[in-house]
């Protein structure tokens, strides 16, 4: 797209850094009030500090909440890889009712959060299951599913179905070959639905408000101290998950786009 | 090894895909230790052959047979033959030696023993520097051997080649195709090769069957199928053809004549029966080769017929002459084949030429 | 696995426990639970207590109640400006993604789809903060002399409402417009420029015409999300800025009508599913083929 005037290269290079500043002027305002003090709208840039980190550090609190939202991270990870592999198998295998599946695992990230999130609390309610940390789980299981499932099965309609004709080919029989052939095959593409699923459920807010019990989560922690406003050492956590964030995209990209793209790129 | 017993026999083998039929009722037989070709253009259900031997499909109806047992049923894992696919299907995440050493390993193979045969296979394959290498780090031609070694190191009684050549290019195409005729050699292995190259498969088999639309047209040495091709697609298909229609006439010892636009031509009936004993007025055709036909001179008393030069093209060692003869020079559209000189003196288009070709080379087709 | 032919599969025997197994997860815990919240619709409550006797009262309610349906259209209205606020911002941004070379193009792409992942509720919180009556974006104004004092316009009413949900899914239309861009062959730009097609005719008659299915989903993507969302509104809205998605929550919380809320759900599915299918039918890219 060279063809065009210089002039319409400026406008649109322009359009660009005002969307980027857009989507970073609301992560830059807590990061500078994780280092400096605000006061009126006013940055005071002349005293940098730590203290709200060293605050951080000593609200229990908020680590607790932290340490909640990765225990049902870990859960979800868990659960979402090992079934949303199994039902990207199921589908490559063309058995009965696969499209009927595939709508069914969609639904819930079709869905808009707040549907999917009643349904499973009125669901909840009418087998009497109280609203706990496992609710949680399988709220955010619902919803990332689809994420791990679909990128699962991206991978294995890739694979080149002589792969495992191959492998019976050369004497194995199917376990054989679904570990030694199928399974390291799909390996980096679980390992980057993951990461996929961690992150979305480390910041899933809306369905987490609706099916959660006592033990929220720090989305929802933030969301419920967000009303009285916040503390600065919140700014600090901020900074610091905007970091890990940042390393876990690195890393998503990574097991995501095949090694052969990403070394024709370069 | 005896190369008349049969290894493997297809009976009446019928292959549909849901109601579309892709093979009718197939009758083949391979030969221990020979190099079978199985040449045909896209959809004429060369591969499903291959996969139904290979047991990647199953049969419609029909058997297979090998050693006179039936394995129609046999799961392909307990076939002893192995697969060379097009796309090589190599293991990606595998090395070299992984992949190779494969079939080994999922037999319980003792990794000793292993090592040891897939340094063989990779000797024999030249490849015995690359054992570490991952498929993605090889050159098509070397996957291309990665794949042969990894079919061969199981001694499989029956190799099948799909198409392999097909994604080399034509200077690799060529060093390849007598590289796997040395290897058919040294192993004594039974090749099945499939391809829709017809110049592939006269390099190396040593039969050709030759299939269309889902039936065998014919089975035999490319000699035989070059010059005594048994039917109308088998004579286009298999190398450039002048091919030109009339109806058979009388026979002379082990020539016919056939009456044709260009005149009552006369061809070589020998050792083909059925067109000994066709009937009179049958519709056939006289068939000769580029290279058969030539500018007439006195010697030549039959065949004579004369045309018009159409169009000349340099192709190389060889110039082609478009020719049209026949009724007011229209009707029949030839080629003749002749070898190119350095001075570049050639036939000009346009002029009226007198041709012929020799009865011995020319021989007849039924329609 | 290709189960096809003489290949081995010990588990066929098994194939309907297998196939059971497939679906209970995404039945028992997707398709029931959706199930049971459409009979809840039907239901009513009385004192408190849910009534299980099937009506369409909740229905009757939604479509005569004064009410509902101005809220449920101009939260439409709403989220179709959004949709369309954050097209505009991410075209050009995703055609000069797609003027950038190799590494430089994905580096970008990836600091413009970052945002994505940062947690929601902070930048709810800092959007807000921005947009206030003592925010940086009125001391800016003022600054600048556009503004005499700093005005109650982004303050707690549906206009913040709509930049808050704009800036949050700007990304969600970057990519797959991007994507749509980056799948238009070269080839035919240069031979629209070949045929002698100045700059700005190869962009209307080519590239436009060719991005427009990632147009359709992305404005599919955004309203789809604007609409859902309950929590941007209930936080940036105030009193004036109702949305359909905060009535909604709130039959769950302060209201407790249960199947009331159940009812309006429907409707916001039905909306949600028609801008799915509509993205669906446009975002079809017809220039893969080439």
């Amino acid at each position: 797209m060279t063809a065009l005037p210089r002039l319409s290269t400026v406008f649109l290079a322009a359009i660009t850094t005002l969307v980027a500043v857009l989507l970073y002027s609301p992560l830059a305002v807590p990061i500078v009030s994780s280092f400096f003090t605000i006061a009126h709208g006013n940055v005071d840039w002349s005293s940098p500090t730590l203290a709200t980190y060293v605050a951080l550090a000593e609200n229990h609190d908020i680590l607790a909440a932290l340490r909640t939202t990765l225990i049902v991270g870990v859960c979800t990870v868990i659960l979402s890889v090992v079934s949303g592999t199994l039902l990207a198998l199921y589908y490559h295998s063309r058995r009965s009712g696969r499209t009927l599946l595939q709508f069914i695992i969609f639904l819930p990230f079709l869905m808009p959060p707040i549907i999917s999130g009643l349904a499973l609390l009125i669901f909840f309610r009418e087998i009497g299951l109280e609203r706990s940390l496992l609710t949680v789980v399988i709220g955010h299981t619902v919803f990332v599913l689809a994420i791990v499932y679909r990128t699962v099965l991206m991978r294995l309609q890739s694979m080149s179905r002589t792969l495992v004709e191959a492998s019976y080919d050369l004497g194995a029989t199917g376990w054989q070959t679904f570990w030694r052939i199928v399974l390291p095959n799909l390996s980096s593409a679980m390992v980057g639905g993951a990461i996929l699923a961690f992150a979305l459920s480390f910041d899933e807010t809306m369905i987490t408000i609706l099916v959660t019990g006592t033990q929220s989560t720090l989305p929802v922690r933030l969301w419920a101290m967000m009303r009285l406003g916040f503390s600065p050492d919140i700014n600090a956590l901020v900074a610091l998950i905007l970091m890990f964030t940042v390393l876990l995209c690195v890393l998503a990209a990574r097991f995501l786009i095949p090694r052969q793209v990403a070394t024709e790129r370069t | 090894m005896n190369q008349n017993t049969d290894l493997l026999t297809l009976r009446s083998v019928s292959k549909s895909y849901g109601t579309v039929p892709v093979l009718h009722d197939i009758d083949l037989s391979i030969k221990d230790g020979e190099f079978l070709t199985v040449l045909g253009p896209s959809g004429s259900g060369k591969t499903t052959v291959l996969r139904l031997i290979g047991g990647l499909e199953p049969l419609t109806s029909g058997e297979i047979r090998l050693d006179g047992q039936d394995i129609s049923r046999m799961p392909i894992n307990r076939r002893p033959f192995n697969t060379v696919f097009q796309d090589y299907a190599l293991f990606p995440h595998l090395t070299v030696s992984g992949n190779v050493g494969y079939g080994l390993s999922v037999r319980h193979v003792p990794r000793k023993e292993i090592a040891r045969r897939v340094a063989e296979a990779l000797e024999l394959v030249q490849l015995g520097r690359f054992t570490d290498r991952f498929p993605a780090q090889l050159s098509g031609g070397q996957r291309q051997r990665v794949a042969l070694a990894r079919a061969l190191i199981c001694q499989p009684r029956l190799i099948l080649l799909d198409e392999p050549l097909a994604a080399l290019d034509l200077e690799l195409r060529r060093q390849m195709q007598e590289f796997l005729k040395s290897i058919q050699r040294e192993i004594k292995t039974t090749f099945l090769f499939v391809t829709h190259d017809q110049e592939e498969a006269i390099g190396m088999a040593d039969r050709i069957c030759v299939m269309q639309a889902g039936h065998i047209r014919q089975l035999g040495t490319p000699h035989e199928l070059y010059y005594k091709p048994n039917c109308e697609f088998v004579a286009r298909f298999f190398g450039e053809n002048n091919l030109v229609a009339g109806k058979l006439g009388s026979v002379q010892g082990e020539l016919r004549s056939i009456e044709t636009a260009l005149g009552r031509l006369v061809c070589s009936i020998r050792d083909q029966p059925h067109l000994k004993t066709a009937t009179d007025g049958a519709s056939a055709f006289a068939a000769f080769r580029p290279e058969a036909l030539h500018l007439a001179d006195a010697k030549d008393t039959e065949n004579r017929f004369s045309g018009t030069i159409a169009d000349m093209a340099f192709a190389g060692s060889s110039t082609v002459a478009t020719i049209t003869a026949g009724a007011d020079h229209a009707g029949q559209r030839l080629r003749l084949r002749m070898p190119s000189r350095v001075d570049g003196s050639t036939l000009k288009s346009g002029a009226t030429i007198s041709l012929a070709f020799a009865p011995h080379e020319g021989h007849l087709v039924l329609a | 696995m290709s189960g096809t032919g003489t290949i081995p599969l010990a588990e066929r025997r098994w194939s309907l426990l297998v196939t059971v197994l497939a679906f209970a997860l995404p039945v028992v815990f997707v398709l029931v639970p959706l199930a049971i919240f459409l009979g809840y619709s039907f239901f009513s409550v009385d004192q408190g207590t849910i009534v299980h006797t099937l009506s369409l009262g909740n229905y009757v309610r939604f479509f005569t109640d004064p009410i509902f349906l101005p809220v449920f259209w101009n939260t439409i209205v709403l989220c179709l400006s959004v949709a369309a606020i954050c097209i505009l911002l991410a075209y050009p941004a995703a055609y000069f993604l797609t003027t950038l070379k190799g590494r430089w193009r994905y580096a970008l792409l990836m600091l413009l789809l970052v945002p994505l992942l940062m947690s929601y509720v902070i930048k709810i919180y800092a959007i807000r903060s921005i947009l206030g009556l003592n925010g940086f974006l009125n001391k800016a104004l003022v600054g600048l002399g556009i503004l005499q004092e700093p005005s109650t316009l982004f303050v707690f009413n549906m206009n913040a409402i709509l930049l808050t949900l704009t800036l949050l899914l700007i990304p969600f239309a970057i990519l797959p417009i991007f994507l749509s861009l980056e799948r238009i062959p070269q080839v035919l730009l240069r031979a629209s420029d070949d045929l002698g097609a100045s700059g700005l005719q190869t962009f209307l008659r080519i590239t436009l015409p060719l991005s427009l299915p990632g147009v359709a989903s992305a404005a599919s993507f955004v309203f789809v999300l604007a609409i859902g969302d309950f929590l941007t509104p209930q936080m940036v809205g105030g009193i004036s800025g109702f949305t359909f998605g905060r009535i909604l929550y709130s039959q769950f919380g302060t209201a407790y009508n249960w199947p009331f809320g159940a009812a309006l759900s429907v409707a916001l599915a039905v909306v949600v599913i028609a801008a799915i299918l509509v993205g669906e039918r446009f975002g079809r890219n017809r220039g893969t083929a080439i």
